[in-house]
């Protein structure tokens, strides 16, 4: 057992349980008659809660055991190539972030571009065909046929996506 | 009776009305296909060009395209793993599992057979036994509906795959998912931190997005060009086709999950998603092989998507006879109803024979199209799939942004979906299946609504959930579904 994995499930016990805190202050929202707010909160998150700690304490058992019986701790890491994967939530956040500002064409030019790169895409070609392509293509499709109101950016952005749609 | 079904034919089979099937059919395909394009939203976009048509043409077109969309929904579900529908669920778990597996045509040819079988079903019960489902479905009270999603997440175990505790908590975080936003009896606000994002609660089809398919992407972003060219090796649809004892072997699975769809489909509020889930968690729960859900269970494809098809019918069934909306989309149709100036109801069979007659019809042929315009949008949406991995992964990833954008044109969901991609990467790397999650934000609104109606109709007293023959059959069933795998596999309590 993974101590990320003991991490991990320590951190989703101290989520449901903060949650669960909350919800004890929404129990006495009611009218009179009706069940409260709080009710059913407090009925999922309690049962969340108490079964999120009876993982944390058997992923501790384990590890414990697996400690014991291999004591030079060999916690090989089967987590793949990360820099891939951190690299591709920036693009993303980037994407989503960056959008409402420079309008959706630029910013799915730059984000295509970006993220085939960060997947280990080196071919020439594709580098430099791929991104028009694509984002034509979509604006075709979603923003001249469909007419779906996609972002424009602000300022001079939002004069060059009147260009297109 | 007869009369009717036949001048209802020889309408239908006017060029104008097979024009209309076509068109509306393609449409809908289209609709429920595209991300940021919802199958009522689809019929939406249609209703204006109805105005000019006489009242069978429009609703031949805007049946088909409900039908259309309904199936359409699967296919990019199965190739990419991008719910069109949140009914499509259980079809991305299974479906594009089987995809990634090198299996894409034969996932596609076992959707489109079940599919065109579902809603064929469901036209077939709605032509026969339309007062029937009306009634009993009038039956079912806020016990009831609460009984109905009990029986829904009893099936968490056969979603959970190799942990059921890791199964449970994912359902849990699913039903806290739920909770977020503006309490719906109260008015209070709940869980959203002051944060004008949540108030209206976590979007269905935003949230499914990111847990599956943004995590997805993230996933394979570890091993990018290992995965694809697995997932690319998919042959022909010709050799892919399904043997006939595959179906044999589902008999049983095939007959319960359009029964399911239909009940399920005719229960205002309930609709496809939880009929689809439903049924899925049925064939997880009595499969001879369970350990293969979530890994491509063809039995699994097959309830999900026979279920999701034959809501349509029950839909109707309950629209057409009561004039009450099974579903979203089933709302939009009464506002075309209105235009026509026809009010759907228990009078509008007496009063409206040709209409009634001619949407059965009409539902009945979309069907059979279908069957052949699928195909024609399979072939299209597979050659996608011939595009170099990490060019196909951006378009899918953008096609999750402009689905997620689209809902409400608002850029607030992109980050709610970045937010659940991030989350249903944890939960994959983690070990916490995604289903469970899925169904319990699908099923946690209802549940709650549920309850809380049923405790003030009898004013506090919880005997009212068993003191009704429904409602105790419908939790009985649940108990059962929970206790019987335990009996059955005791094995599988080792990993709980």
């Amino acid at each position: 057992m993974k101590k990320t994995h003991l991490i991990a499930n320590g951190a989703v016990f101290v989520f449901f349980l903060f949650m669960l805190i909350h919800a004890f202050g929404l129990h006495e929202i009611r009218r009179f008659g009706e069940v409260g707010s709080g009710f059913w909160p407090l009925l999922v998150l309690s049962s969340a809660t108490i079964l999120s700690f009876i993982l944390w304490i058997r992923e501790w058992r384990s590890k414990v055991r697996e400690k014991e019986e291999q004591p030079e701790g060999n916690e090989g890491d089967s987590g793949g190539n990360r820099i891939k994967v951190f690299g591709s939530i920036l693009c993303l956040l980037f994407y989503v972030i960056g959008m409402p500002f420079i309008g959706f064409i630029l910013s799915t030019f730059i984000f295509i571009l970006l993220f085939i790169f960060v997947l280990g895409e080196r071919r020439k070609w594709i580098l430099a065909l791929s991104p028009p392509l694509v984002t034509g293509l979509i604006v075709l499709v979603f923003g001249k046929l469909i007419s779906m109101p996609l972002p424009k950016g602000v300022g001079i952005f939002a004069d060059f996506s009147r260009l297109f749609y | 009776m007869i009369e009717h079904y036949l001048t209802a034919f020889s309408t239908i089979f006017l060029p104008q009305n097979l024009l209309a099937i076509c068109l509306g059919g393609l449409w809908g395909l289209m609709a429920g296909a595209l991300p940021g394009i919802s199958t009522s939203m689809g019929v939406v976009l249609l209703l204006p060009f109805t105005y000019a048509m006489s009242p069978i043409t429009a609703f031949t077109i805007l049946v088909s395209a409900y039908c259309g969309g309904i199936t359409g929904g699967s296919i990019t579900s199965i190739l990419f793993g991008i719910p069109g529908e949140p009914s499509s669920v259980p079809t991305v778990i299974e479906g594009h599992s089987l995809a990634k597996q090198g299996r894409a045509a034969y996932a596609l040819w076992v959707f489109l057979l079940c599919s065109i079988g579902g809603g064929l079903f469901s036209v077939f019960v709605m032509m026969g036994a339309t007062p029937l489902i009306a009634n009993f479905a009038l039956r079912f009270g806020p016990p009831e509906y609460f009984a109905l999603t009990i029986l829904g997440l009893s099936v968490v175990s056969g979603l959970s795959g190799g942990s059921i505790l890791k199964g449970v908590i994912s359902a849990l975080f699913g039903l806290f998912l739920a909770m977020v936003g503006t309490d719906g009896i109260t008015g209070v606000e709940r869980f959203t931190f002051g944060t004008s994002i949540l108030l209206g609660g976590v979007s269905f089809v935003t949230a499914m997005v990111g847990l599956l398919a943004v995590s997805e992407i993230l996933i394979e972003a570890e091993e990018p060009f290992k995965e694809y060219k697995e997932a690319s090796g998919y042959k022909g649809m010709r050799k892919e086709f399904p043997k006939l004892s595959d179906f044999r072997k589902n008999l049983t699975n095939l007959i319960r999950s359009p029964i399911i769809g239909t009940i399920v489909g005719a229960l205002p509020g309930a609709g496809a998603t939880i009929a689809a889930f439903l049924a899925y968690g049925e064939a997880a729960r009595t499969s001879k092989n369970p350990e293969k859900f979530g890994k491509g269970a063809v039995d699994g494809l097959m309830a999900a998507e026979c279920a999701n098809n034959a809501s349509t019918g029950g839909s109707m069934t309950i629209l057409l006879s009561l004039g009450i909306p099974g579903s979203n989309t089933t709302a939009m149709l009464i506002a075309a109803f209105m235009i026509h100036g026809l009010q759907p109801g228990p009078l509008l069979l007496s009063q409206k024979p040709d209409i009634i007659y001619g949407i059965f019809v009409a539902m009945l042929m979309a069907n059979l199209f279908l069957l052949g315009l699928t195909i024609i949008g399979i072939r299209v949406f597979l050659q996608l799939t011939r595009l170099p991995y990490s060019v196909f992964s951006a378009a899918i990833l953008i096609l999750c942004v402009i689905g997620a954008f689209g809902l409400n044109n608002n850029v607030d969901d992109l980050y709610v979906m970045f937010t659940f991609g991030l989350i249903g990467y944890f939960m994959r790397k983690q070990g916490f299946p995604i289903a469970p999650a899925v169904l319990g934000l699908v099923l946690g609104d209802l549940a709650e609504l549920s309850l809380r109606r049923s405790l003030l109709l009898s004013l506090g007293n919880p005997l009212i959930l068993i003191s009704r023959p429904i409602s105790l059959l419908l939790l009985c069933g649940a108990g059962f579904s929970i206790i019987y795998p335990l009996i059955k596999k005791p094995k599988a309590l080792k990993g709980v």
